[in-house]
Protein backbone atom coordinates (compact mmCIF):
# COMPACT_ATOMS: atom_id res chain seq x y z
CA UNK A 1 0.00 0.00 0.00
CA UNK A 2 2.78 2.47 0.83
CA UNK A 3 4.60 1.43 -1.92
CA UNK A 4 1.27 2.37 -3.94
CA UNK A 5 0.84 5.44 -2.54
CA UNK A 6 4.59 6.48 -3.45
CA UNK A 7 4.49 5.75 -6.69
CA UNK A 8 1.55 8.58 -7.64
CA UNK A 9 0.52 11.58 -7.47
CA UNK A 10 -2.97 11.86 -5.64
CA UNK A 11 -5.74 13.69 -7.53
CA UNK A 12 -8.36 14.29 -5.17
CA UNK A 13 -8.89 14.97 -1.56
CA UNK A 14 -8.33 17.47 0.72
CA UNK A 15 -5.95 17.85 3.47
CA UNK A 16 -8.04 20.25 6.35
CA UNK A 17 -5.90 21.68 9.46
CA UNK A 18 -7.84 23.14 11.83
CA UNK A 19 -6.56 25.32 14.44
CA UNK A 20 -8.77 27.27 17.17
CA UNK A 21 -8.49 30.75 15.24
CA UNK A 22 -9.95 28.58 11.59
CA UNK A 23 -9.49 25.80 9.13
CA UNK A 24 -7.41 25.98 6.01
CA UNK A 25 -8.25 23.22 3.60
CA UNK A 26 -4.89 22.19 1.07
CA UNK A 27 -5.77 19.38 -1.51
CA UNK A 28 -3.59 16.70 -1.55
CA UNK A 29 -1.88 17.27 -4.70
CA UNK A 30 -0.41 20.53 -3.39
CA UNK A 31 0.43 18.70 -0.64
CA UNK A 32 2.09 16.35 -2.24
CA UNK A 33 4.02 18.70 -4.06
CA UNK A 34 5.47 20.56 -1.22
CA UNK A 35 6.67 17.12 0.30
CA UNK A 36 8.97 16.85 -2.85
CA UNK A 37 9.92 20.23 -2.51
CA UNK A 38 10.91 19.53 1.32
CA UNK A 39 12.17 16.29 0.29
CA UNK A 40 14.23 17.79 -2.62
CA UNK A 41 16.12 19.68 0.60
CA UNK A 42 16.51 16.60 2.70
CA UNK A 43 18.50 15.53 -0.43
CA UNK A 44 20.56 18.45 -0.66
CA UNK A 45 21.34 18.37 2.86
CA UNK A 46 22.97 14.83 2.45
CA UNK A 47 19.75 13.05 3.93
CA UNK A 48 18.53 9.62 2.48
CA UNK A 49 18.13 6.19 3.41
CA UNK A 50 19.40 5.04 6.80
CA UNK A 51 19.41 8.79 8.18
CA UNK A 52 16.97 9.53 11.12
CA UNK A 53 15.21 13.04 11.49
CA UNK A 54 12.79 13.92 14.84
CA UNK A 55 9.92 15.65 14.54
CA UNK A 56 8.59 17.18 17.60
CA UNK A 57 5.72 19.56 17.25
CA UNK A 58 1.84 19.93 17.14
CA UNK A 59 0.04 18.56 14.49
CA UNK A 60 0.08 21.28 11.49
CA UNK A 61 0.67 21.09 8.05
CA UNK A 62 4.45 21.33 8.24
CA UNK A 63 4.21 17.90 10.13
CA UNK A 64 2.15 16.28 7.61
CA UNK A 65 4.63 17.45 5.09
CA UNK A 66 7.93 16.66 6.34
CA UNK A 67 6.78 13.48 7.15
CA UNK A 68 5.41 12.52 3.41
CA UNK A 69 9.08 14.27 2.89
CA UNK A 70 10.87 11.64 4.84
CA UNK A 71 8.45 8.76 3.79
CA UNK A 72 9.75 9.72 -0.08
CA UNK A 73 13.38 10.23 0.55
CA UNK A 74 13.43 6.84 2.39
CA UNK A 75 14.46 8.97 5.72
CA UNK A 76 13.27 7.79 9.16
CA UNK A 77 11.10 10.03 11.33
CA UNK A 78 11.06 9.57 15.07
CA UNK A 79 7.33 11.17 16.13
CA UNK A 80 8.34 12.90 19.41
CA UNK A 81 5.62 14.00 21.42
CA UNK A 82 5.57 17.04 23.16
CA UNK A 83 5.07 17.40 26.60
CA UNK A 84 6.91 14.16 26.31
CA UNK A 85 9.93 15.08 24.97
CA UNK A 86 12.14 18.22 25.08
CA UNK A 87 14.16 20.17 22.01
CA UNK A 88 17.76 19.21 23.04
CA UNK A 89 21.19 17.48 21.60
CA UNK A 90 20.73 14.83 24.13
CA UNK A 91 17.23 14.16 22.65
CA UNK A 92 19.32 13.80 19.43
CA UNK A 93 22.04 12.04 20.67
CA UNK A 94 19.93 9.48 22.37
CA UNK A 95 17.57 9.01 19.24
CA UNK A 96 20.28 8.77 16.44
CA UNK A 97 18.64 11.93 14.71
CA UNK A 98 20.77 13.65 11.84
CA UNK A 99 18.15 17.16 12.28
CA UNK A 100 15.17 17.85 14.77
CA UNK A 101 12.23 20.03 13.76
CA UNK A 102 10.32 21.52 16.39
CA UNK A 103 7.92 23.98 17.26
CA UNK A 104 8.93 25.04 20.52
CA UNK A 105 11.67 27.68 21.22
CA UNK A 106 15.29 26.58 20.87
CA UNK A 107 18.03 27.60 18.86
CA UNK A 108 20.50 24.79 19.46
CA UNK A 109 21.81 23.54 16.27
CA UNK A 110 20.46 20.91 14.59
CA UNK A 111 17.41 21.64 15.97
CA UNK A 112 15.34 23.31 13.67
CA UNK A 113 11.85 25.30 13.20
CA UNK A 114 9.19 22.93 12.23
CA UNK A 115 6.73 26.33 11.78
CA UNK A 116 9.68 27.73 8.78
CA UNK A 117 9.42 24.39 6.84
CA UNK A 118 7.77 25.68 3.82
CA UNK A 119 8.75 29.12 4.31
CA UNK A 120 12.00 28.82 2.20
CA UNK A 121 11.03 26.39 -0.61
CA UNK A 122 11.33 29.29 -3.64
CA UNK A 123 15.00 28.01 -4.63
CA UNK A 124 13.92 24.25 -4.48
CA UNK A 125 10.86 25.05 -7.05
CA UNK A 126 12.67 23.77 -9.97
CA UNK A 127 13.79 20.53 -8.25
CA UNK A 128 12.79 17.72 -9.06
CA UNK A 129 10.41 15.57 -7.22
CA UNK A 130 11.77 12.49 -6.24
CA UNK A 131 11.76 9.00 -7.80
CA UNK A 132 9.44 6.98 -5.91
CA UNK A 133 10.64 5.27 -3.13
CA UNK A 134 10.04 1.50 -2.84
CA UNK A 135 10.11 -0.42 0.52
CA UNK A 136 10.70 -3.94 1.19
CA UNK A 137 8.39 -5.40 4.10
CA UNK A 138 10.96 -5.37 6.47
CA UNK A 139 12.45 -1.69 6.24
CA UNK A 140 11.34 0.07 9.07
CA UNK A 141 10.41 3.92 8.35
CA UNK A 142 9.74 5.53 11.70
CA UNK A 143 10.28 4.94 15.06
CA UNK A 144 7.70 5.17 17.47
CA UNK A 145 7.64 5.50 21.39
CA UNK A 146 5.62 3.61 24.40
CA UNK A 147 5.88 3.93 28.15
CA UNK A 148 8.83 1.89 29.75
CA UNK A 149 8.95 0.12 32.85
CA UNK A 150 10.95 2.84 34.28
CA UNK A 151 9.06 5.51 32.51
CA UNK A 152 11.39 6.13 29.97
CA UNK A 153 10.08 5.64 26.48
CA UNK A 154 10.82 2.48 24.84
CA UNK A 155 11.37 2.98 20.58
CA UNK A 156 10.31 0.75 18.18
CA UNK A 157 11.29 0.82 14.43
CA UNK A 158 7.97 0.21 12.88
CA UNK A 159 8.32 -1.90 9.58
CA UNK A 160 6.53 -1.22 6.06
CA UNK A 161 5.11 -4.59 6.21
CA UNK A 162 3.21 -3.95 9.47
CA UNK A 163 1.93 -0.58 7.97
CA UNK A 164 1.02 -2.03 5.04
CA UNK A 165 -1.10 -5.14 6.66
CA UNK A 166 -3.04 -2.73 8.98
CA UNK A 167 -3.92 -0.29 6.80
CA UNK A 168 -5.16 -2.87 3.91
CA UNK A 169 -7.43 -4.62 6.40
CA UNK A 170 -8.61 -1.61 8.08
CA UNK A 171 -9.59 -0.59 3.67
CA UNK A 172 -11.52 -3.89 3.60
CA UNK A 173 -13.44 -3.44 6.87
CA UNK A 174 -13.89 0.67 6.56
CA UNK A 175 -13.99 1.18 2.52
CA UNK A 176 -12.76 4.81 2.96
CA UNK A 177 -12.93 6.55 -0.12
CA UNK A 178 -14.23 10.28 -2.30
CA UNK A 179 -16.80 11.57 0.40
CA UNK A 180 -15.45 10.87 3.45
CA UNK A 181 -13.34 13.01 5.89
CA UNK A 182 -11.58 11.49 8.52
CA UNK A 183 -10.58 13.71 11.41
CA UNK A 184 -7.70 13.33 13.67
CA UNK A 185 -6.94 15.45 16.71
CA UNK A 186 -4.38 12.59 18.94
CA UNK A 187 -0.98 13.99 17.88
CA UNK A 188 0.24 12.69 14.78
CA UNK A 189 3.94 11.67 16.54
CA UNK A 190 1.52 8.85 17.07
CA UNK A 191 1.83 6.82 13.73
CA UNK A 192 -1.22 5.25 13.68
CA UNK A 193 -2.94 9.31 13.56
CA UNK A 194 -0.32 9.69 10.55
CA UNK A 195 -2.10 6.41 8.41
CA UNK A 196 -5.37 8.46 8.32
CA UNK A 197 -3.17 10.66 6.20
CA UNK A 198 -1.49 7.92 4.20
CA UNK A 199 -5.19 6.32 3.62
CA UNK A 200 -6.48 9.76 2.10
CA UNK A 201 -3.26 9.89 -0.59
CA UNK A 202 -3.91 6.41 -1.27
CA UNK A 203 -8.21 6.14 -1.54
CA UNK A 204 -8.46 9.89 -2.23
CA UNK A 205 -10.34 10.93 0.94
CA UNK A 206 -10.32 14.01 2.91
CA UNK A 207 -8.25 14.11 6.42
CA UNK A 208 -8.90 16.94 9.07
CA UNK A 209 -5.40 17.11 11.21
CA UNK A 210 -6.11 19.22 14.13
CA UNK A 211 -5.09 20.58 17.60
CA UNK A 212 -6.36 18.53 20.04
CA UNK A 213 -7.53 22.32 21.40
CA UNK A 214 -9.63 22.89 18.35
CA UNK A 215 -10.78 19.11 18.39
CA UNK A 216 -14.44 19.75 18.83
CA UNK A 217 -14.58 23.54 17.30
CA UNK A 218 -13.24 21.08 14.20
CA UNK A 219 -16.53 19.18 14.53
CA UNK A 220 -18.54 21.70 13.53
CA UNK A 221 -16.74 23.42 10.92
CA UNK A 222 -15.37 20.72 8.84
CA UNK A 223 -18.29 18.21 9.69
CA UNK A 224 -15.94 15.18 9.43
CA UNK A 225 -17.45 11.39 8.57
CA UNK A 226 -15.13 9.70 10.84
CA UNK A 227 -13.58 10.55 14.08
CA UNK A 228 -10.94 8.51 15.41
CA UNK A 229 -10.56 9.42 19.20
CA UNK A 230 -9.18 7.97 22.53
CA UNK A 231 -12.42 6.68 24.48
CA UNK A 232 -11.68 9.44 26.76
CA UNK A 233 -12.95 11.76 24.14
CA UNK A 234 -16.01 10.12 23.46
CA UNK A 235 -16.75 9.52 27.26
CA UNK A 236 -16.78 13.58 27.92
CA UNK A 237 -18.69 13.90 24.47
CA UNK A 238 -21.33 11.70 25.70
CA UNK A 239 -21.72 13.17 29.45
CA UNK A 240 -21.80 16.58 27.30
CA UNK A 241 -24.52 15.44 24.74
CA UNK A 242 -26.65 14.09 28.00
CA UNK A 243 -26.11 17.52 30.03
CA UNK A 244 -27.14 19.31 27.33
CA UNK A 245 -30.12 17.43 26.20
CA UNK A 246 -31.44 18.12 29.57
CA UNK A 247 -30.81 21.29 29.49
CA UNK A 248 -32.14 22.24 26.74
CA UNK A 249 -34.84 20.08 26.70
CA UNK A 250 -33.78 18.65 22.93
CA UNK A 251 -33.63 15.02 21.82
CA UNK A 252 -30.10 13.25 22.32
CA UNK A 253 -29.62 12.54 18.75
CA UNK A 254 -29.98 16.10 18.02
CA UNK A 255 -27.63 17.39 20.18
CA UNK A 256 -25.44 14.78 19.13
CA UNK A 257 -25.37 15.75 15.80
CA UNK A 258 -25.15 18.98 17.07
CA UNK A 259 -21.78 18.51 18.71
CA UNK A 260 -20.42 16.01 15.46
CA UNK A 261 -22.20 17.54 12.54
CA UNK A 262 -24.33 15.96 10.68
CA UNK A 263 -22.31 13.62 8.24
CA UNK A 264 -20.57 11.00 11.03
CA UNK A 265 -20.49 7.49 9.18
CA UNK A 266 -18.73 6.05 12.09
CA UNK A 267 -16.95 7.00 15.02
CA UNK A 268 -13.16 4.97 15.48
CA UNK A 269 -12.16 4.17 19.19
CA UNK A 270 -9.06 1.88 20.85
CA UNK A 271 -5.76 2.75 22.71
CA UNK A 272 -7.54 1.92 26.31
CA UNK A 273 -10.98 -0.04 27.62
CA UNK A 274 -14.05 1.94 26.50
CA UNK A 275 -17.12 1.89 29.04
CA UNK A 276 -19.90 -0.10 27.54
CA UNK A 277 -22.21 2.39 28.70
CA UNK A 278 -20.43 5.18 26.38
CA UNK A 279 -20.38 2.89 23.31
CA UNK A 280 -23.84 2.19 23.79
CA UNK A 281 -25.31 5.30 24.02
CA UNK A 282 -23.53 6.48 20.76
CA UNK A 283 -24.90 3.34 18.78
CA UNK A 284 -28.37 4.05 20.24
CA UNK A 285 -27.93 7.82 18.53
CA UNK A 286 -27.28 6.53 15.58
CA UNK A 287 -23.29 6.96 15.35
CA UNK A 288 -22.04 3.70 15.13
CA UNK A 289 -18.92 3.09 17.28
CA UNK A 290 -16.41 0.80 16.79
CA UNK A 291 -14.06 -0.04 19.46
CA UNK A 292 -10.91 -1.99 18.44
CA UNK A 293 -7.25 -3.38 20.03
CA UNK A 294 -3.87 -3.15 19.73
CA UNK A 295 -0.49 -2.02 21.19
CA UNK A 296 2.65 -0.31 19.78
CA UNK A 297 4.05 -3.67 19.36
CA UNK A 298 1.14 -5.06 17.41
CA UNK A 299 -0.33 -2.89 15.50
CA UNK A 300 -4.01 -3.07 15.18
CA UNK A 301 -4.59 -6.35 16.58
CA UNK A 302 -8.52 -7.24 15.97
CA UNK A 303 -11.73 -4.22 15.12
CA UNK A 304 -15.35 -3.88 15.00
CA UNK A 305 -16.30 -2.94 11.86
CA UNK A 306 -19.93 -2.58 10.18
CA UNK A 307 -19.64 -6.10 8.82
CA UNK A 308 -18.56 -7.84 12.22
CA UNK A 309 -19.77 -6.02 15.41
CA UNK A 310 -20.05 -8.16 19.18
CA UNK A 311 -21.02 -5.77 21.67
CA UNK A 312 -18.39 -6.27 24.25
CA UNK A 313 -15.78 -7.49 21.88
CA UNK A 314 -12.68 -5.34 20.49
CA UNK A 315 -13.78 -7.54 16.92
CA UNK A 316 -12.50 -10.17 14.91
CA UNK A 317 -8.52 -10.03 14.77
CA UNK A 318 -6.59 -8.97 11.12
CA UNK A 319 -5.98 -10.74 8.22
CA UNK A 320 -2.18 -11.61 9.07
CA UNK A 321 -2.60 -11.81 12.83
CA UNK A 322 -2.86 -14.27 15.10
CA UNK A 323 -4.17 -14.45 18.99
CA UNK A 324 -2.89 -16.74 21.01
CA UNK A 325 -4.04 -16.89 24.66
CA UNK A 326 -2.13 -18.99 27.10
CA UNK A 327 -2.72 -21.01 29.83
CA UNK A 328 -2.82 -17.83 31.98
CA UNK A 329 -5.23 -16.29 29.73
CA UNK A 330 -2.80 -14.04 28.93
CA UNK A 331 -2.71 -12.89 25.14
CA UNK A 332 0.12 -12.96 22.67
CA UNK A 333 -0.06 -12.00 19.31
CA UNK A 334 1.63 -13.57 16.08
CA UNK A 335 1.87 -11.32 12.63
CA UNK A 336 3.02 -12.19 9.52
CA UNK A 337 4.19 -8.65 8.84
CA UNK A 338 5.35 -7.95 12.78
CA UNK A 339 6.21 -4.21 13.54
CA UNK A 340 9.50 -5.66 14.76
CA UNK A 341 10.79 -8.21 16.67
CA UNK A 342 12.83 -6.25 19.63
CA UNK A 343 12.58 -2.55 20.71
CA UNK A 344 15.27 -0.05 19.14
CA UNK A 345 15.59 1.85 21.86
CA UNK A 346 14.77 0.13 25.96
CA UNK A 347 16.26 -0.98 29.10
CA UNK A 348 18.12 -4.34 29.38
CA UNK A 349 15.66 -7.18 29.51
CA UNK A 350 12.61 -5.31 27.77
CA UNK A 351 12.20 -6.79 24.43
CA UNK A 352 12.95 -10.02 25.95
CA UNK A 353 9.89 -9.17 28.01
CA UNK A 354 7.82 -8.96 25.26
CA UNK A 355 9.40 -9.69 22.35
CA UNK A 356 9.26 -13.80 21.66
CA UNK A 357 12.19 -15.27 19.64
CA UNK A 358 10.12 -15.46 16.61
CA UNK A 359 8.76 -11.97 17.51
CA UNK A 360 5.18 -13.16 18.90
CA UNK A 361 4.21 -10.15 21.29
CA UNK A 362 3.51 -11.27 24.82
CA UNK A 363 0.48 -8.50 25.38
CA UNK A 364 0.18 -8.43 29.35
CA UNK A 365 -3.62 -8.44 28.77
CA UNK A 366 -5.80 -11.19 29.39
CA UNK A 367 -8.36 -12.40 27.31
CA UNK A 368 -9.99 -14.62 25.01
CA UNK A 369 -11.96 -15.96 22.09
CA UNK A 370 -15.60 -16.29 21.23
CA UNK A 371 -16.52 -19.63 18.76
CA UNK A 372 -16.95 -16.66 16.07
CA UNK A 373 -13.48 -15.60 16.49
CA UNK A 374 -14.26 -12.07 18.25
CA UNK A 375 -12.27 -11.24 20.83
CA UNK A 376 -12.66 -10.32 24.42
CA UNK A 377 -10.31 -8.40 26.82
CA UNK A 378 -10.74 -8.97 30.60
CA UNK A 379 -7.69 -6.60 31.94
CA UNK A 380 -4.18 -6.43 32.62
CA UNK A 381 -2.17 -9.56 33.83
CA UNK A 382 0.50 -7.19 35.17
CA UNK A 383 0.38 -4.50 37.30
CA UNK A 384 -0.22 -1.90 34.73
CA UNK A 385 -2.69 0.71 34.18
CA UNK A 386 -3.82 1.77 31.29
CA UNK A 387 -5.05 5.89 31.35
CA UNK A 388 -7.86 6.89 29.08
CA UNK A 389 -5.16 8.56 26.64
CA UNK A 390 -3.97 5.02 25.78
CA UNK A 391 -0.43 5.74 27.78
CA UNK A 392 0.23 3.17 29.94
CA UNK A 393 1.69 3.42 34.16
CA UNK A 394 3.81 0.76 35.68
CA UNK A 395 2.13 1.30 39.28
CA UNK A 396 4.45 -0.54 41.41
CA UNK A 397 7.60 2.31 40.39
CA UNK A 398 5.39 4.87 41.95
CA UNK A 399 4.33 2.63 45.02
CA UNK A 400 7.45 1.59 45.97
CA UNK A 401 8.80 5.79 45.37
CA UNK A 402 5.78 6.81 47.88
CA UNK A 403 6.89 4.33 50.05
CA UNK A 404 10.17 5.58 50.49
CA UNK A 405 8.59 7.71 53.31
CA UNK A 406 8.74 6.18 57.17
CA UNK A 407 5.00 8.00 57.09
CA UNK A 408 3.68 5.84 54.65
CA UNK A 409 3.24 2.03 55.40
CA UNK A 410 1.91 0.82 52.22
CA UNK A 411 0.10 2.51 49.08
CA UNK A 412 -1.97 1.57 46.38
CA UNK A 413 -2.16 3.64 42.95
CA UNK A 414 -5.66 4.04 40.73
CA UNK A 415 -6.77 5.33 37.78
CA UNK A 416 -10.97 6.94 38.96
CA UNK A 417 -10.87 9.12 36.18
CA UNK A 418 -9.15 9.02 33.00
CA UNK A 419 -5.39 10.23 33.41
CA UNK A 420 -6.10 11.06 37.38
CA UNK A 421 -3.90 9.21 38.98
CA UNK A 422 -4.96 8.41 42.55
CA UNK A 423 -2.73 6.70 45.53
CA UNK A 424 -4.42 5.50 48.69
CA UNK A 425 -1.96 5.32 52.07
CA UNK A 426 -1.71 3.42 54.67
CA UNK A 427 -0.19 5.32 57.25
CA UNK A 428 2.52 4.08 59.56
CA UNK A 429 1.41 5.60 62.36
CA UNK A 430 -1.40 7.24 64.16
CA UNK A 431 -2.68 9.75 63.66
CA UNK A 432 -1.22 10.13 60.31
CA UNK A 433 1.67 11.88 59.70
CA UNK A 434 -0.07 14.16 56.50
CA UNK A 435 2.54 17.29 56.73
CA UNK A 436 5.53 13.63 55.48
CA UNK A 437 2.65 11.96 53.33
CA UNK A 438 2.27 15.29 51.15
CA UNK A 439 6.15 15.92 51.15
CA UNK A 440 6.33 12.38 50.05
CA UNK A 441 3.42 13.42 47.56
CA UNK A 442 5.47 16.46 45.87
CA UNK A 443 8.87 14.41 45.98
CA UNK A 444 7.88 11.19 43.90
CA UNK A 445 6.05 13.81 41.56
CA UNK A 446 9.17 15.44 41.47
CA UNK A 447 11.23 12.41 40.87
CA UNK A 448 8.80 10.86 38.25
CA UNK A 449 7.83 11.83 34.73
CA UNK A 450 4.85 13.39 33.11
CA UNK A 451 2.44 10.53 33.15
CA UNK A 452 2.93 9.20 36.77
CA UNK A 453 2.17 12.09 38.03
CA UNK A 454 0.03 11.58 40.65
CA UNK A 455 -3.24 14.12 41.83
CA UNK A 456 -4.15 13.08 44.98
CA UNK A 457 -3.58 10.93 48.30
CA UNK A 458 -6.57 9.46 49.96
CA UNK A 459 -5.09 8.81 53.73
CA UNK A 460 -7.26 5.65 54.62
CA UNK A 461 -8.82 6.26 57.85
CA UNK A 462 -6.49 3.09 59.87
CA UNK A 463 -3.73 1.28 58.59
CA UNK A 464 -3.94 -1.81 55.87
CA UNK A 465 -4.45 -5.05 58.10
CA UNK A 466 -5.20 -8.56 58.04
CA UNK A 467 -7.67 -8.45 60.65
CA UNK A 468 -9.18 -5.31 58.25
CA UNK A 469 -9.24 -6.73 55.72
CA UNK A 470 -7.25 -4.72 53.12
CA UNK A 471 -3.95 -7.22 53.69
CA UNK A 472 -3.59 -10.82 52.15
CA UNK A 473 -1.90 -12.93 54.90
CA UNK A 474 1.54 -12.25 52.79
CA UNK A 475 0.80 -8.53 54.06
CA UNK A 476 0.12 -7.35 50.37
CA UNK A 477 -2.09 -4.69 49.95
CA UNK A 478 -5.93 -6.49 48.60
CA UNK A 479 -6.34 -3.60 45.60
CA UNK A 480 -9.89 -4.44 45.04
CA UNK A 481 -10.87 -4.41 48.64
CA UNK A 482 -8.93 -1.25 49.07
CA UNK A 483 -10.65 0.30 46.28
CA UNK A 484 -14.08 -1.17 47.76
CA UNK A 485 -13.85 0.70 50.93
CA UNK A 486 -12.31 4.29 49.76
CA UNK A 487 -14.02 4.23 46.13
CA UNK A 488 -15.66 7.29 47.77
CA UNK A 489 -12.94 9.39 47.85
CA UNK A 490 -10.97 8.02 45.30
CA UNK A 491 -13.71 9.20 42.72
CA UNK A 492 -13.64 12.26 44.50
CA UNK A 493 -11.50 15.11 43.15
CA UNK A 494 -11.73 17.19 46.37
CA UNK A 495 -10.61 14.73 48.90
CA UNK A 496 -7.44 13.39 50.44
CA UNK A 497 -4.23 15.51 50.12
CA UNK A 498 -3.41 17.46 46.47
CA UNK A 499 -0.22 17.27 44.73
CA UNK A 500 1.05 20.65 45.04
CA UNK B 1 -30.02 47.66 28.78
CA UNK B 2 -26.90 46.06 29.30
CA UNK B 3 -26.91 42.66 31.36
CA UNK B 4 -26.21 42.67 35.31
CA UNK B 5 -22.47 42.71 36.16
CA UNK B 6 -20.79 40.35 38.39
CA UNK B 7 -17.81 41.38 40.92
CA UNK B 8 -14.91 42.69 38.46
CA UNK B 9 -17.48 43.76 35.64
CA UNK B 10 -18.40 40.22 34.18
CA UNK B 11 -21.18 39.90 32.74
CA UNK B 12 -22.96 37.68 34.91
CA UNK B 13 -24.26 35.59 32.22
CA UNK B 14 -20.50 34.73 31.19
CA UNK B 15 -20.04 33.95 35.13
CA UNK B 16 -22.71 31.81 35.39
CA UNK B 17 -22.34 30.10 31.54
CA UNK B 18 -18.89 29.15 32.40
CA UNK B 19 -19.77 27.47 36.06
CA UNK B 20 -22.63 25.80 34.30
CA UNK B 21 -20.60 24.41 31.55
CA UNK B 22 -17.73 23.15 33.61
CA UNK B 23 -20.18 21.54 35.78
CA UNK B 24 -21.04 19.37 33.32
CA UNK B 25 -17.67 18.04 32.20
CA UNK B 26 -16.41 17.07 35.73
CA UNK B 27 -16.31 13.59 35.97
CA UNK B 28 -18.31 14.24 39.75
CA UNK B 29 -21.83 15.92 40.34
CA UNK B 30 -21.05 19.81 41.53
CA UNK B 31 -23.62 22.39 41.94
CA UNK B 32 -22.03 25.34 39.60
CA UNK B 33 -22.39 27.40 42.36
CA UNK B 34 -20.37 25.62 44.70
CA UNK B 35 -17.19 25.96 41.75
CA UNK B 36 -14.12 27.91 43.29
CA UNK B 37 -13.31 30.77 40.84
CA UNK B 38 -9.93 30.55 41.99
CA UNK B 39 -8.68 26.75 42.07
CA UNK B 40 -6.61 24.97 39.79
CA UNK B 41 -9.15 23.52 37.22
CA UNK B 42 -6.74 20.35 36.86
CA UNK B 43 -5.65 20.03 40.11
CA UNK B 44 -8.60 20.58 42.59
CA UNK B 45 -11.29 19.35 39.72
CA UNK B 46 -9.45 16.90 37.85
CA UNK B 47 -9.95 18.94 34.48
CA UNK B 48 -8.39 16.76 31.64
CA UNK B 49 -7.17 19.00 29.01
CA UNK B 50 -9.84 16.97 26.49
CA UNK B 51 -12.37 18.26 28.68
CA UNK B 52 -11.10 21.25 29.52
CA UNK B 53 -11.59 21.83 25.23
CA UNK B 54 -14.64 20.25 25.67
CA UNK B 55 -15.81 22.99 28.11
CA UNK B 56 -14.75 25.66 26.48
CA UNK B 57 -16.01 24.90 23.13
CA UNK B 58 -19.52 24.38 24.94
CA UNK B 59 -18.74 27.99 26.89
CA UNK B 60 -18.04 29.37 23.71
CA UNK B 61 -21.41 28.47 22.12
CA UNK B 62 -23.24 29.49 24.81
CA UNK B 63 -22.13 32.95 25.29
CA UNK B 64 -21.76 33.25 21.53
CA UNK B 65 -17.83 33.96 21.74
CA UNK B 66 -16.07 33.08 18.30
CA UNK B 67 -13.86 30.17 19.50
CA UNK B 68 -11.76 31.54 16.15
CA UNK B 69 -10.65 34.71 18.37
CA UNK B 70 -9.17 32.75 21.03
CA UNK B 71 -5.65 30.97 20.46
CA UNK B 72 -4.23 27.70 21.45
CA UNK B 73 -1.78 29.58 24.03
CA UNK B 74 -5.24 31.64 25.57
CA UNK B 75 -6.47 27.86 26.39
CA UNK B 76 -3.48 27.01 27.65
CA UNK B 77 -3.33 30.63 30.03
CA UNK B 78 -6.72 29.29 31.21
CA UNK B 79 -5.87 27.69 34.54
CA UNK B 80 -8.65 28.64 36.58
CA UNK B 81 -12.93 29.77 36.17
CA UNK B 82 -11.88 33.26 36.67
CA UNK B 83 -8.64 32.99 33.87
CA UNK B 84 -11.45 31.84 31.58
CA UNK B 85 -14.35 34.13 32.26
CA UNK B 86 -11.16 37.36 32.13
CA UNK B 87 -10.01 35.69 28.78
CA UNK B 88 -13.53 35.09 27.03
CA UNK B 89 -15.04 38.19 28.18
CA UNK B 90 -13.50 40.29 25.61
CA UNK B 91 -14.93 38.46 23.06
CA UNK B 92 -18.53 38.59 24.31
CA UNK B 93 -20.60 39.67 21.19
CA UNK B 94 -21.33 43.57 20.83
CA UNK B 95 -24.70 43.91 23.24
CA UNK B 96 -23.81 41.43 25.66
Amino acid sequence: MINELLASTPDRGTLHISRLAGTREVPLAEVWRLSGLVAAGLRARGLGAGDRIGILGANSLEWVVLDLAALRSKVETAGLEPGKFMPTRELMRRYGLSLLFTDRPCDEPGVEQLGTLLDDLTDLTGAAQPAPATYAPDEVTTIKFTSGSTGTPKGLGATIGSVDSSLNAVQDMFGHGPGDNLLVFLPLSLLQQRYWVYSALRYGHDVTVCTYEAAFAALTQVRPTVVMGVPGFFEGARSQIERRARRTGLDLAEVARDLFGDRIRYLWTGSAPADPATLAFFNRLGLPIYEGYGLNETCIVAKNHPAAHREGSVGRVLPGKQVIVDDDGVIHVRAEHPVNRRYAYCEPGDSERVFGPDGTVRTGDLGYLDPDGFLFILGRADDTIVLDNGKKVIVRQIEEHLKASPAIAECVLYCPAQTELVAVVSPASAPADTAAISAQLTATNRALSGDQYIHRVVVADEPFSIDNGLLTSQYKPRRKQIRARYLREIGDPRKGIHAA
Amino acid sequence: MAKPCAAGGVPADIEAAARENLAAVLTFDVAPADLASDVDLTGTYGLTSLNKVLFLTSLCRDTGVDIARLTEDDLAGMHTLRDCVDILSPHLPAGT
